[in-house]
């Protein structure tokens, strides 16, 4: 029963005003952020956190700040894609299929507040499952060597090509070409400059936040050039803002149902909302059969998917919290901003410093909740930013973005770099390669290259460290799963197409 | 098509030049087995793999349905947005925030459909907006630059 009383003084962390003032604060501009086209909690998660850097805001209550962000984030691409049928992201294109459809029979409002009741059960179960598990995992994570970890991480680099679906080697060379510009700059063990050309300025390598901000903002404001659209209207959201006990108690079952679910697949690295959120609405499709009317404005079939990426996008933080090693792209932006605050995620930050840890749980719990609060007096104003044309947007997001690269080190070889990286990302864009592996590799690159370098050292440079262990050996046989995974649905799609070959 | 195969087959070039230097890479003292080459070669040489195998079979690439395909005069926006973010980042510290920011502004809304009028003074506000903003209330040192003269 000490998670009762640590989750106790992790209230008592959240609830002072200054952090309750944090998280609203958070969640508004999450919304905001979230809201706009071009912008997503990676982006918004990342801008911030020169800011509060600057603020001088203690650890705590900046990582506060980010999951507000965060869980705003979230909540906002939710409205672009209830009222306005624009995806803000990958993850929310399944809020779509029955989100919009509801808007168009007028009950737009009793479709966002659905879904922020949704995504809240999903976290409040996600929360839960953290509370029980997280310092479990952490107690056994204790055990684990430098080897250990490495194995790891390539578990976590791996799992992300098996579960990404239609292009597992795309994915991997994004993840490599991440984990190799980890390596760039000085080297901490030896002392060597790496691929530096004599610069000083990536003498301590890529600044994070100039990559973030390059490949997800800068390639965005380019990809929105193409679009034609301008400021599309949104569906009014007229008449009953709030949902009834009827409606509630209609997608209920679903909620619990697809809360297990996206927590047990945000806590994968890898997986994330996106696939989440796709399970759940298939499989309650499946479980509907035809008494559903999924597709044309099925309150269940909104309620699935959200909840599942509330779930997730909790579930995420498990593996941050618990091993260090970040399961999405926005947990690893946070683990980024962590390390900007010399504090290494991972078991021992349970023992350390737990005020972080349960402060931050508590915090997903208040900011959750925030969220369905400002979701009735507030959507008429959130509906009217959607208005704002993109003439006006790109510059706002360009000039912000450049004093978010700024912010870090003052030099304008950031604000070039930053261009170059954004380039070249728009270029991977439109060649179809997914961002987010690189993000992630180049979050463990580092991590990942001093557990084997240490991992080796201890053995004396004998290899067979890495595999000599009980826990190394399962994560191989993950691995060795992950890696059969892509190979076993292209077989299974190929067997598809040999059936029924007149489809093609 | 034709695009991703000569892209890859530029970047599988960078990637053996980057294992070329790595190469040279030795720890004039050191304590531990493993120096600072192996892990930079171990990634470029799996990337090179990765990348060998997706210039001799590429998969074509998927096409959204909402995107119209690139033509000329988009290509010349997106060069022309380039350039733009470019000559900002040069002008960021001499002209300072404000006056750069303008310029961006303005020229960026003219490139994505707004009007003269509206474009130069919709990103004056927002420029000396965001330096308030900014500079005064979050405690993020922008640079003045021309408008040096103002601070107190």
């Amino acid at each position: 029963m000490d998670t009762l009383g640590y989750l106790g003084q992790g209230f008592g962390v959240a609830m002072t005003p200054y952090n309750l003032i944090t998280a609203l604060v958070g969640t508004l501009i999450g919304t905001v952020v979230g809201l706009l086209p071009g912008l997503g909690p990676i982006n918004g998660v990342a801008l911030l956190i020169p800011v509060a850097f600057a603020l001088g805001l203690p650890p705590e209550s900046a990582l506060i700040l980010l999951a507000a962000v965060y869980l705003g984030c979230e909540y906002g691409g939710r409205i672009s894609s209830i009222l306005l049928n624009i995806p803000g992201e990958a993850s929310t294109v399944m809020t779509t299929l029955d989100g919009y459809p509801m808007a168009r029979q007028g009950l737009g409002g009793v479709a966002l507040s659905l879904s922020a009741w949704s995504s809240f059960i999903g976290a409040f179960i996600a929360t839960c499952g953290m509370v029980l598990f997280a310092p479990l995992l952490a107690r056994w994570a204790i055990a684990f060597g430098p080897a250990e970890y490495f194995v790891l991480m390539v578990f976590a680099i791996v799992a992300l090509g098996g579960m990404a679906g239609d292009r597992p080697l795309k994915t991997f060379i994004a993840a490599l070409l991440g984990l190799f510009l980890s390596t760039l700059g000085i080297d901490a063990n030896s002392g060597v400059y790496r691929f530096t050309f004599g610069s000083i300025h990536v003498a301590d390598g890529i600044q994070f936040v100039v990559l973030v901000l390059g490949l997800f903002s800068v390639s965005e404001i380019l990809l929105l050039l193409e679009k034609t659209h301008h400021g599309q209207a949104a569906v009014k959201a007229t008449g009953r803002m709030l949902f009834n006990l009827r409606e509630a108690a209609g997608v209920f079952t679903v909620n619990l149902r697809c809360g297990l679910l996206g927590f047990a697949l945000g806590v994968l690295p890898g997986a994330g909302a996106t696939l989440a959120s796709a399970v759940a609405y298939m499989t309650e499709k499946k479980l509907a059969g035809a008494g559903g009317r999924f597709g044309q404005g099925d309150p269940r079939g909104l309620a699935a998917p959200e909840t599942a990426i509330g779930a997730s996008a909790c579930g995420a933080m498990v593996p941050m919290l618990t091993l260090g090693v970040p399961g999405s792209g926005t947990t690893a932006v946070m683990i980024g901003a962590l390390t900007l605050y010399n504090i290494t995620p991972g078991p021992l930050l349970f023992q350390n410093q737990p005020e972080i840890v349960w402060g931050l749980i508590a915090s997903l719990f208040i900011a959750n909740l925030m969220l369905i609060v400002l979701n009735v007096p507030m959507i008429r104003l959130f509906t009217r930013i959607l208005a704002v044309p993109n003439w006006l947007l790109v510059p706002l997001i360009a000039i912000i973005t450049a004093i978010g690269v700024y912010a870090v080190h003052a030099t304008t070889f950031d604000l070039f770099l930053m261009v170059g990286i954004g380039v070249f990302g728009y270029i991977l864009r439109k060649l179809d390669f997914p961002l987010s592996p690189l993000l992630l590799g180049f979050i463990l690159g580092g991590l990942m290259e001093q557990n084997l370098r240490r991992a080796l050292s201890i053995s004396n440079g004998e290899l067979s460290i890495l595999w000599s262990g009980p826990i190394t050996l399962g994560t191989w046989a993950l691995v060795a799963l992950m890696l059969a995974l892509p190979l076993v649905r292209i077989a299974r799609r190929r067997a598809q197409g040999r059936r029924v070959p007149a489809e093609a | 098509m034709l695009f991703q195969r000569l892209f890859s087959a530029g970047w599988l070039i960078a990637c053996l030049a980057f294992a070329a230097i790595a190469w040279g890479y030795h720890a004039p003292f050191s304590y531990e087995p493993v120096g600072p080459r192996a892990f930079p070669l171990l990634m470029l040489g799996l990337m090179a793999v990765a990348l060998a195998w997706q210039l001799l079979r590429p998969v074509p690439l998927r096409q959204a349905a909402d995107e119209p395909p690139l033509d000329r005069a988009a290509l010349l926006k997106v060069a022309g947005c380039i350039g733009l973010l470019l000559v900002y980042a040069g002008l960021f510290e001499p002209l300072g925030f404000i006056a750069s920011s303008w310029l961006l502004g303005a020229a960026m809304a003219r490139l994505y459909g707004g009007r003269w009028r509206a474009a130069l003074s919709c990103s004056a506000l927002l420029s000396v907006g965001l330096y308030l903003l900014f500079d005064k209330a979050l405690d993020v040192p922008l640079p003045l630059g021309i408008l040096g003269f103002l601070e107190i």
